[in-house]
C-alpha cells in the first residue's frame, strides 16, 4: 500500500514537472499572439496579461505597411521549386546507392562527408559561384543550393531498400522498365518518405534567412524572413502588426508540423539511428 | 572485338551504369557547387589578396597573422562562439532530464512531447523577434515577472546590457533547440534494451547504479549526436543573432559567423572573411574530434543542413 501512494506521489511529481517545462515552453507563443492582437500601447506598465479588446487589424495593416504579398509569394515560389527538387533529384540519387556499382562506396562517404559542412561555412564562394552563375536575385539561385540534401537521400533509400526485391524481380519480369518500376512501384510504396521529404524541405526552405539575405538586394526578390528583418529595422519594433507579422510566418510551420509530426521526426532522426 | 554487333548502349551493365550516373548527377552537381567547390575556395581565398575588381595576389599567411595579431573583434567572437558551444552540454542535460521525464508509458507524453518540440521547426527570425519582444525593457514580460516577484527593483535591458545580452541570446537559443535534443535522445532511449533494467533490477542495482552502468553508456551515439549538433549551432545561430542583437551591444554577442558575414557582406573583404571562415571550419573539425574520441571513437553518422 505505501508502495503504491509513492508511486503515485512519483507520478503526480512527474506530470507537475512537465507541465512547468510546457508552461515555460509555451509563454512565448502566448505572448507574441496576445501582443498582435491587442491595440493597446504596447509599452504600457505593467503590461495587461490577458488581451484587451482583441481584435485582428495588425493582421490586416502588416499587407499595407509592407510589401506582405510580395515576399509571401516570393516564399511560396522558393519553397516550391526546393520541395520538388528535393523529392525528385533525393528519390533518383537514394534509388542509384540502392544499386550497385563501381565508386558506391566513394559516393556514399562523399555524401556523408558533405553532411558535416555546415552551409554557413561556404557563405562567401557559393555567393561568388552563384554570381559566376548570373543567379543573383532569381528565384532559381534562392533554391538552388536547397535542390538536394542529404539527410533525405537516405530517407529515400532506406525506404527503396524497404521494398521487398521480389516485387521488383517480377515487375522486371513483367517487362516493365526501370523508369516505370520507379515512378509505379517503388514511389507508390514510399509515400512516407516523400511525405518526410516534403516536410524538411519545406520548413528548411521557409525559414531561410542568410542565403536570401546574401544574394537579394532586389526587395522584390526578398521573401518573408527577409521581410521580417526589414520590417524590424524600418518601423522599429513599436507596433503589434510585427507580432501579427511573426504568427503569419510562423502559422504554417506549425501547422505543417502539427499535422505530420511523426514524418518531420522520422526525417530528423533518420541520421541519428543510422540506417 | 565481340561488342561489334552490340554497341556500347545495347550492353545491359553500361545502360545501367550510364543510368545510375545520370540519377545521381544532380545531386552530385549541387554538393560539388555549394559543399566542397566552395570549402576549397576558402582555403585558397584565404591565402590571396583579392576582392571582385582586383586581380588576385598570393600573399601567404597575412590574413591570419592579421586576424592573430590585430583583430580584437575576432578574439572576442571567438570566446563568445566557445561559450555558445560549452552552453549545450547545459542544454543538452536539461533535454536528457525532459527525454526521461516523457519516455515510457506515461498518459499524455505526446502531448509534453509536442509541446517541448514546438519552436524547433519554426524560422529563427521570427522566434528573435518574439524574444526581443520578451526581453524588452519597458514591456516585456521577463522584466514584468521579476519584477512582480521581487526580484529586481529595475528593469533589466537585457539585449543592451553588456553582461546579460549573450546568456540571454543563449537562453533564446536554447529554448528553440532543446525539443530537438529531446527527439534524438528519446530515439536513443527506445532503442536501449529492456532486458538490461530487468537483469539489473534482479541484480538489486539502484536506480542511479542503472542510470550511469546502462542508461548513459547505451546513450553515447546519441549524446555524441547532440554534442555535434551543439557545436554546429554556433554556426546556424546566425540568423538569432542577427536579428535579436546583430552582435551588439559592442561586440558583446558577436560570433564568429556574424564576424564572417560582416567582414565579408558588410565591409567586402571576402578574402578575410574567407580566413576566418576557414578558422572556423577548422575549430568545429577539431572540436568534432574530440567529442567522437570522447564518445568512443566511430558513433555514428551526422545530420544537419
Amino acid at each position: 500500500m505505501a508502495s503504491r501512494s509513492k508511486h503515485a506521489t512519483l507520478l503526480g511529481l512527474r506530470h507537475l514537472t512537465l507541465m512547468v517545462i510546457a508552461f515555460f515552453m509555451l509563454v512565448p507563443f502566448y505572448w507574441v499572439i496576445k501582443t498582435a492582437i491587442t491595440n493597446e500601447n504596447i509599452y504600457a506598465y505593467p503590461p495587461s496579461l490577458l488581451p484587451q479588446n482583441p481584435h485582428l487589424f495588425n493582421f490586416v495593416d502588416v499587407w499595407y505597411l509592407i510589401p506582405f504579398p510580395r515576399y509571401l509569394l516570393n516564399s511560396i515560389i522558393v519553397s516550391t521549386i526546393a520541395v520538388v527538387g528535393n523529392v525528385v533529384f533525393n528519390a533518383m540519387a537514394g534509388y542509384a546507392l540502392t544499386r550497385q556499382f563501381a565508386g558506391r562506396n566513394l559516393v556514399l562517404a562523399l555524401f556523408l562527408s558533405c553532411m558535416l559542412i555546415p552551409f554557413q561555412a561556404t557563405i562567401i564562394p557559393a555567393y561568388l559561384i552563384t554570381a559566376k552563375l548570373s543567379l543573383l536575385n532569381t528565384y532559381f539561385g534562392l533554391a538552388l543550393p536547397m535542390l538536394s540534401t542529404i539527410v533525405c537521400i537516405f530517407v529515400f533509400k532506406a525506404a527503396f531498400e524497404a521494398v521487398p526485391r521480389s516485387l521488383i524481380d517480377a515487375a522486371r519480369l513483367d517487362g516493365l522498365s526501370e523508369w516505370r518500376i520507379i515512378l509505379r512501384v517503388l514511389m507508390p510504396l514510399s509515400k512516407p518518405a516523400i511525405a518526410t521529404n516534403v516536410i524538411l524541405t519545406f520548413i528548411w526552405s521557409w525559414n531561410n534567412f542568410l542565403w536570401p539575405l546574401l544574394i537579394t538586394r532586389d526587395p522584390l526578390m526578398q521573401t518573408l524572413p527577409l521581410g521580417l528583418a526589414r520590417f524590424l529595422s524600418y518601423l522599429e519594433d513599436t507596433t503589434g502588426a510585427l507580432y501579427a507579422f511573426a504568427v503569419m510566418v510562423l502559422a504554417p510551420s506549425i501547422l505543417v508540423f502539427l499535422m505530420a509530426q511523426k514524418e518531420f521526426i522520422r526525417g530528423l532522426t533518420s541520421g541519428a539511428t543510422k540506417g | 572485338m565481340g561488342t561489334q554487333n552490340v554497341s556500347w548502349w545495347g550492353q545491359q551493365r553500361n545502360r545501367q551504369l550510364a543510368l545510375i550516373v545520370c540519377f545521381l548527377l544532380p545531386s552530385l552537381v549541387i554538393f560539388f557547387l555549394y559543399r566542397i567547390l566552395p570549402l576549397g575556395w576558402n582555403v585558397i581565398l584565404s591565402f590571396q589578396s583579392w576582392s571582385p575588381l582586383r586581380p588576385a595576389e598570393w600573399i601567404g599567411f597575412e590574413h591570419y597573422v592579421e586576424m592573430w595579431e590585430y583583430d580584437d573583434v575576432f578574439w572576442i567572437a571567438l570566446k563568445n562562439t566557445l561559450i555558445f558551444i560549452a552552453a549545450s552540454p547545459l542544454a543538452i542535460a536539461a533535454a536528457l532530464g525532459v527525454a526521461l521525464l516523457v519516455n515510457s508509458d506515461l498518459k499524455g507524453a505526446s502531448i509534453y512531447r509536442t509541446i517541448v518540440f514546438l519552436s524547433y521547426p519554426l524560422m529563427a527570425i521570427a522566434v528573435g523577434i518574439i524574444w526581443r519582444w520578451m526581453y524588452d525593457e519597458r514591456g516585456g514580460i521577463i522584466n514584468y515577472a521579476l519584477r512582480s516577484a521581487g526580484l529586481i527593483d529595475k528593469p533589466i535591458g537585457f539585449l543592451q546590457d553588456f553582461d546579460w545580452a549573450l546568456p540571454s541570446v543563449i537562453f533564446a537559443e536554447v529554448w528553440q533547440i532543446l525539443g530537438f535534443y529531446m527527439i534524438i535522445l528519446l530515439t536513443g532511449l527506445q532503442s536501449i534494451p529492456q532486458n538490461l533494467y530487468e537483469a539489473a533490477r534482479i541484480d538489486g542495482a539502484p536506480a542511479w547504479a542503472r542510470f550511469f552502468r546502462i542508461t548513459i553508456p547505451m546513450l553515447r551515439p546519441s549524446l555524441f549526436l547532440c554534442v555535434v549538433v551543439g557545436i554546429l549551432n554556433s554556426f546556424s545561430s546566425f540568423d538569432l543573432v542577427y536579428i535579436m542583437t546583430n552582435g551588439g551591444p559592442g561586440h558583446a554577442t558577436e560570433l564568429l559567423i556574424t564576424h564572417i558575414y560582416k567582414a565579408g557582406f558588410v565591409q567586402t573583404k571576402f578574402d578575410y572573411a574567407a580566413a576566418l571562415t576557414v578558422v572556423q571550419f577548422a575549430l568545429l573539425v577539431a572540436l568534432t574530434f574530440v567529442a567522437n574520441k570522447a564518445a568512443g571513437g566511430n558513433a555514428g553518422a551526422v545530420e544537419r543542413d
